[in-house]
């Protein structure tokens, strides 16, 4: 496959449920931004936008947990180093993997001075890092990448605290001026 | 077929055993090897006066005496009982008497199999055209064997009727309708896991004139299968915009198999009127 082929490869976008209005096009167009910033947009990627329903079923079957929750990632490329960008030998596997989104889960626990389409790329991000082999182990892996923020929501299986800044997350957030190099990427 | 008929009580009367009727187009018309022991010209016809076997009845008057002049046999009979308990177990399974409301203040019109859903918009006429016919897919046998405990029964997944439709979109002044050709994912019946395809997915787009009954085929018409998929989304979320969502996709599911159902006890109840020709 060519150059140009592989610049072309698919962000594939699917919406499966009406618990939330989607927009699709706008959806789409973040998280193109985020493959650019994180220079995966040779890759295929699918984002499938689920309800609590069919989210919690995923995760109930792939990770023992039955609760719903905003992200679970299912990498193509296994054994990934962290931050590692995969070098193919076949065009076949240009493909990053899927990521499901739990849009109702993000929606419910969206703030009101929250922007909803943020919070779903910053999701989406989080879960395009897992594809690329990050994990929540380390520090050392999160400052590796250097410009993923923390979400506030955890998705190893549910809130693990109420209030309005502690949501139980598990993993690092960053500094500040991380925080803008990010944002900025994402304009 | 009345000479024909007319011809099979001389056939009786050689009274040679295993003589079939020479209609080999009614397999079910073959009397018995039995000896007539009246002249020809004197059988009569009317009911219990000649003995014929099988599902043979005479031809009109209608031998059973309702005097329909209809071809009532015995397969005719039963194929009616069969149908009155279809009837009734169908209707006993009917989800909806009357046919579901869609959200969203759509209009509905029925004409027999199509329907029409007609929603005025800010300036836009929307109208979403489909017909229940051919609209139930296949069902697949499951090859999983039940499982403990589990009824066959109620592996089966219910009937449901997944309709093509299409979205035409006209703008207040206009004489030219944006149409979109829409499809529901070609699932196997009663498959729900893996499935990661959208609810409805858009697969021709075109302009038409408001004014042309028939399609134009001169008219270009984009097929999605090798489309942009950010256009194919802005389609999507332009169709949403107008009511055309998933929310409506699954309400047009249940008021499809509503109306399906519903046609096809209105049909069972016509078959069944025919066959007893009453």
């Amino acid at each position: 496959m060519g150059a140009v082929a592989r610049a072309a490869m698919s962000l594939v976008v699917r919406n499966l449920q009406r618990a939330v209005p989607l927009r699709r096009a706008r959806l789409r167009e973040k998280v193109q931004a985020v493959r650019r910033a994180l220079g995966v947009q040779r890759f295929d990627l699918g984002v499938v936008c689920v309800d609590n329903r069919k989210i919690q079923q995923i995760n109930r079957i792939y990770r023992d947990k039955n609760t719903p929750t905003d992200v679970l990632s299912f990498p193509f490329h296994e054994n990934l180093k962290a931050g590692e960008i995969p070098q193919p030998d076949f065009p076949d596997d240009y493909n990053l993997g899927d990521i499901f989104l739990g849009v109702e889960y993000i929606f419910q626990h969206c703030k009101e001075n929250e922007d909803y389409y943020d919070i779903l790329t910053v999701t989406a991000t989080h879960g395009l890092c897992h594809l690329l082999g990050f994990t929540h182990s380390t520090e050392a892996e999160w400052q590796k990448v250097g410009a993923i923020p923390c979400p506030q929501h955890t998705h190893t299986g549910g809130i693990a605290a109420q209030g309005p800044r502690n949501r139980g997350c598990t993993i690092f957030p960053l500094q500040s001026s991380m925080k803008t190099k990010w944002r900025n990427a994402l304009k | 077929m009345l000479p024909l008929l007319r011809c099979v009580p001389r056939v009786l009367g050689t009274a040679v055993a295993g003589i079939r009727a020479a209609a080999p187009s009614l397999p079910l018309l073959q009397p018995a090897s039995r000896p007539c022991a009246r002249p020809f010209g004197l059988l009569s016809v009317r009911a219990g006066s000649v003995q014929l076997p099988g599902l043979l009845r005479p031809w009109g008057p209608c031998g059973c005496g309702c005097g329909c002049g209809g071809l009532h046999t015995e397969g005719d009979k039963a194929f009616v009982e069969f149908l009155n308990d279809e009837i009734k177990e169908e209707k006993k399974i009917q989800k909806y008497k009357s046919l579901p409301k869609m959200s969203g203040g759509w209009e509905l019109e029925v004409n027999g199999t199509e329907a029409k859903l007609v929603r005025k918009v800010a300036g836009e006429k929307v109208t979403v055209t489909f017909n229940i016919n051919n609209s139930i897919p296949p069902a697949y046998d499951g090859e999983e064997e039940p499982s403990e405990g589990q009824k066959v029964e109620e592996q089966e997944p219910e009937l449901t009727s997944t309709p093509n439709f299409v979205v035409e979109v006209v703008k207040d002044g206009s004489n030219k309708a944006l149409v979109l050709d829409c499809h529901y994912p070609e699932d196997e019946i009663g498959q729900e896991e893996e499935d990661q395809s959208d609810v409805f997915s858009i697969k021709e787009v075109s302009f038409q004139s408001t004014g042309d009954s028939d399609w134009k085929d001169t008219n270009y018409t984009l097929s999605t299968d090798s489309l942009d998929w950010g256009l194919y989304d802005h389609l999507m979320d332009f169709l949403a915009d107008r009511g055309v969502d998933n929310t409506f996709a699954d309400e047009l599911v249940e008021l499809s198999t509503a109306l399906e159902h519903q046609e096809y006890i209105t049909f069972l109840e016509d078959l069944k009127g025919f066959v007893k020709s009453q």
